[in-house]
Parts: structure tokens; C-alpha cells; sequence
């Protein structure tokens, strides 16, 4: 098995073990879909593309944040635990270590961010008695779109957690989450076709979270392990 | 080659020296003890040798390799710092399973049987780590250090918070790795007495350099004003046994205990002369023992000096 996949394998572990984390997701995962599809449901009414484009408008700030969920044990527990400073002596770069935690965080994100996706279509269709029809653009959007985005933000909110001290971290950590989907919905508004979900929109979002995700692999590859190490608390 | 070399070593934090050039060297398969006060730079001088800080000045090899840059020479090496390394909310297991896949480790289900019977933690293979004790946490922490059969292993404050005991479990299973494995062992510790019992060679770092460096033996027999202990007879007149041994050119001290005389030389030869001159002034002698000096002692010694005590 090569390290890359040791290590991510070893992260979905550590979170799927990690009940404070499960939970705090599983309750974003339905509550935040819950609430929106009540608005989804009452605005789209029984338009097909308007409840597509309204769940792959959630989609996206749910999978940042749940990236963010995921982070805290991955990257975060880790410093703060000291732990990691016996990984960064193993026989594997600072950036496979990285690549292999930030994908340990993304699959249970992306998991997640299809379970609230599912809870969100299943709650717009009771409130609007007529099934979610699987329309082809939701479904790239939640097979190409929403797993970019959040590598994207599991990267660079590791690559952040690895580089700063803890308390920077707690200010940074909400700086960059809320950046993100402000980001998100900012582009969702700006895009030609507005919010709804589109071709245009949906190109524009994935060429935006592959650029993110590109920033992210340079910015990882800037940390040190000496800024980490020098950061342990 | 050495197993350690380090070179002129500088390293300052924040305009504060830490190091200011460190030298000394660790030969293959000893047991070296680091010591040095909270803050004198032993961390550091491990995190530099280990990579994970840059040096200020001088340069460090381990195997003779810069473990910074040679990500493959680093399966060489084991380390093991304060926290163990370990997840809590994975097995014992499960822990030393995730570093034999980092590290490559041929046949890994077998070697971690034989690690955990080494340790005593077999019987708790499967258990989270998270409900070990900080003794059994330590020994599974020392399992994962040597997991990948390093020639070279770092451990940083083995005895760190433990109980007599669990010290002295740590002690006698770095002992039996170092004969079983073969391995060279970087002990960093505050612990004298373990480092005496277990280490063939010692640095002392304080105040950012190195005060002492020389084998255990060595640094606890030779010193410049030995002290000789004579047992007298219980009859004979102790102070004025004393009077006659700080009479002698060659006693610069002499102290009454009890029965004994506790007399410090002005040069390590000069013992046959105090015993003929207390013989020669009719007092009776039952023993005469050179005293060695501790360990301890001596680290204080240098601590002391590089704080500028007396």
C-alpha cells in the first residue's frame, strides 16, 4: 500500500472513530438541509431545475464546512497533540503527508455533503409531494464540482493548521471557513444564469475549485517543518 | 563513521542563543545520555539531528546523512518524543500498523506480535491506546520508535512523568533493545541516575554549549581532587586524625563523619601517603575507599559552572 493511501486511509479511521466530529457533522449534514430545503421547496416550487439548482446551491458551503469538520482532527488534534512532529520524522515528503490527511479529510467530507444532498432532495420532495428528478447537471455538479471544492478546502485549511499556532488558528480557522462560502455564493450570484444551476455556472465553479486546489497544493508546499514544529503549542 | 556527528552546532530562537557551537560525536551501538537543564537546548540539538529545524551554523549527520533533506535515510532512524506518537482512538495495533506501512516494514503482523510480546502489551493488542496507562502508552511508544528496525533511535525524556517503577520498565527496555536490537540509542534525559546505570557515554549541555563529554566511567573515577573515605577505629581520636590529614601538603579538605574520614586529595596518587601518615601518627585504619563521584554530582558541577555558582 503506498503512504499516500496509509495515511488517508488512516485519517477516515480517525474520524469515523471520532464521535464529537460525527456528530457535529451528521447534525450539519441534516439540519442545515432541512432548513433549506423548506426555502427550496417554498421558492422553486414544483420546478425541476430551481429544486436542482437550490440543492447544488447548498452543496458547496455544506462540503466546505464539513471539510473544515474533518480538519479539526486530522490536521489540527494532531498539532495540537504533538503527534504530528513523529510524522514529519518518517521516511515520506511534508507533501505527501499533506496530499494523504487532506484526502483523509475529503472523503468523509464529500460522504457527508452527499448524505445532506440526499436529506435535502428527500425533504424538498415530501414538502412538495413530487420526487427530485436527477437532473444531469446536479449530477456533475455533486460528482465533479463538489469534491473539487472540498480537496480544495481540506488543502488549504490544512495547509493553514500546519502552519499556524493554535491561537491564529482560531481566528484564521473562521476567517478562511467564511471566506470560502462567502466565495461560494458570491460566484453562484456572479455567474451568468444567476443562482440556479447551469452549464456556465457549473464550469465556472469547477475551474475555480481546481484553481483552489492548485493554490492549495503551492501554498502546502511553502510550510516547513520547522514553522510546524515551531508552532506546536 | 559515527552514528551521530554534530559539528560547531549554533541555533538562536528570537535573537536568543540556544546552541553556541555544539560538538560531540555517538559511536555505533552505545547507549549516549544528552543532559542538560529545562531549556538548555537538548529538544533543539534532536529536532535539528531529526530535520525538522535548520541549524544556525555548523552542520549535523546521522549515519552520515542530513536527515533535512534525505527522506529515505530517516527509515534508519527511530524517534521518540514525549507524546508517544500515538492516536488514542486507535488500537495498539492499529497504531504500530499505520507507522510498518510509513516505514515499509517487511511482514508487519509478525513484527508487531513480537514488539507487544517485548513490551508486555500483547495481552492488550486490540485495546484503544486512549485506555493505556502513561507507563504502557510509553512502552508501545518505544515499540513503534524501534518498529522498523532503526540502527539509529532517538528517545527524547523516556522516563517523563513516570511512577519508580514504570521508570525503572523503561530503563531495563531500553537496556534489553540496545542488546536485542543492536541499536544506537540518543537518550535525552533529566534522569542522572538512569542515564549512570544505562548510558556508556554522556554530553552536558548548559547554557547552550557542551560542559562535559566523555564516557560515564571515565567522568565518575577521574577527577582532579579525588576524595578517599578512611574508616578509623572507633577509639581513635577523630578530629585529631583530621588535624593530622589537613596538616599533609597533599590534603586540601578532611571532614569527620562517625567513624570516617572524608579527605579530598590534591592529586589522585597521593593515597598511600595520607593512610602512611595517619598510620605513622598511631591511628588505627579499618578501611580506605576512593570515592567515586556521582553522576549527579558532576552535572551539577558543570550546571552550576555555566550558571556561574561557585
Amino acid at each position: 500500500m503506498s503512504t499516500f493511501r496509509v495515511i488517508a486511509v488512516r485519517e477516515m479511521r480517525l474520524a469515523l472513530r471520532n464521535r464529537s466530529i460525527l456528530i457535529t457533522a451528521i447534525i450539519f449534514a441534516v439540519w442545515f438541509p432541512v432548513m433549506s430545503a423548506v426555502g427550496i421547496a417554498a421558492a422553486a416550487g414544483g420546478d425541476a431545475a430551481a429544486v436542482a439548482g437550490g440543492i447544488a446551491a447548498i452543496t458547496l458551503p455544506v462540503g466546505v464546512f464539513m471539510g473544515y469538520i474533518f480538519c479539526a482532527d486530522a490536521f489540527l488534534r494532531e498539532k495540537r497533540d504533538g503527534t504530528i512532529e513523529t510524522l514529519l520524522c518518517a521516511p515520506i515528503s511534508l507533501r505527501r503527508l499533506w496530499e494523504g490527511k487532506a484526502a483523509g479529510v475529503a472523503v468523509p467530507a464529500y460522504l457527508m455533503t452527499l448524505v445532506s444532498a440526499a436529506v435535502t432532495a428527500a425533504t424538498v420532495a415530501g414538502l412538495t409531494g413530487a420526487p427530485v428528478a436527477a437532473e444531469p447537471l446536479l449530477l456533475v455538479h455533486l460528482a465533479i464540482v463538489v469534491p473539487v471544492w472540498i480537496a480544495a478546502a481540506a488543502g488549504l485549511i490544512g495547509a493553514a493548521q500546519l502552519a499556524l499556532g493554535m491561537r491564529e488558528n482560531q481566528i484564521l480557522g473562521f476567517a478562511l471557513i467564511f471566506g470560502f462560502i462567502f466565495l461560494v455564493a458570491g460566484l453562484q450570484q456572479a455567474v451568468p444564469g444567476g443562482p440556479g444551476i447551469s452549464a456556465a455556472t457549473e464550469a465556472v465553479l469547477a475551474a475555480i475549485g481546481a484553481a483552489l486546489l492548485a493554490l492549495a497544493r503551492f501554498i502546502a508546499g511553502k510550510v516547513t517543518k520547522e514553522r510546524i514544529v515551531r508552532t506546536i503549542p | 563513521m559515527n552514528a551521530v556527528e554534530v559539528r560547531g552546532l549554533s541555533r538562536s530562537f528570537d535573537g536568543r542563543d540556544i546552541l553556541s557551537d555544539v560538538s560531540f560525536t555517538v559511536g555505533h551501538g552505545e547507549i549516549f545520555g544528552y543532559l542538560g537543564p529545562n531549556g538548555a537546548g537538548k529538544t533543539t540539538t534532536i529536532r535539528i539531528l531529526l530535520g525538522l529545524l535548520a541549524p544556525g551554523a555548523g552542520e549535523v549527520r546521522v549515519l552520515g546523512r542530513d536527515l533535512a533533506v534525505d527522506d529515505d535515510a530517516r527509515r534508519r532512524v527511530g524517534v521518540l518524543f514525549e507524546n508517544n506518537g500515538l492516536a488514542d482512538r486507535m488500537s495498539a495495533a492499529g497504531n504500530l500498523t499505520y507507522y510498518a506501512g510509513l516505514y515499509g516494514v517487511d511482514d508487519p503482523a509478525e513484527r508487531i506480535d513480537e514488539l507487544l510480546t517485548l513490551v508486555d502489551l500483547a495481552d492488550r493488542k486490540d485495546d484503544l491506546v486512549g485506555t493505556f496507562s502513561t507507563g504502557m502508552k510509553r512502552k508501545l511508544g518505544i515499540a513503534r520508535a524501534i518498529l522498523h528496525r532503526p540502527e539509529v533511535v532517538f528517545l527524547d525524556e523516556p522516563s517523563s512523568g513516570l511512577d519508580p517503577g514504570a521508570q525503572r520498565m523503561v530503563r531495563d527496555l531500553i537496556l534489553e533493545l540496545s542488546r536485542r536490537e543492536e541499536m544506537t540509542v540518543f537518550l535525552n534525559s533529566h534522569h542522572l541516575d538512569e542515564v549512570q546505570r544505562i548510558c556508556s557515554t554522556v554530553a552536558i549541555l548548559a547554557g547552550g554549549r557542551i560542559r562535559a563529554f566523555d564516557t560515564v566511567a571515565h567522568l565518575t573515577a577521574a577527577s582532579d581532587r579525588p576524595t578517599v573515605t578512611v574508616a578509623l577505629s572507633g577509639r581513635d581520636d577523630r578530629v585529631r586524625a583530621c588535624e593530622v590529614a589537613r596538616a599533609l601538603p597533599f590534603v586540601v579538605g578532611c571532614d569527620a563523619d562517625g567513624d570516617t574520614l572524608h579527605c579530598t586529595l590534591a592529586e589522585p596518587g597521593a593515597t598511600p601517603d595520607l593512610v602512611g601518615a595517619l598510620v605513622g601518627a598511631n591511628f588505627r585504619i579499618e578501611e580506605v575507599r576512593r570515592s567515586s563521584r556521582s553522576l549527579e554530582e558532576i552535572y551539577l558541577e558543570h550546571v552550576g559552572r555555566a550558571e556561574g555558582g561557585p
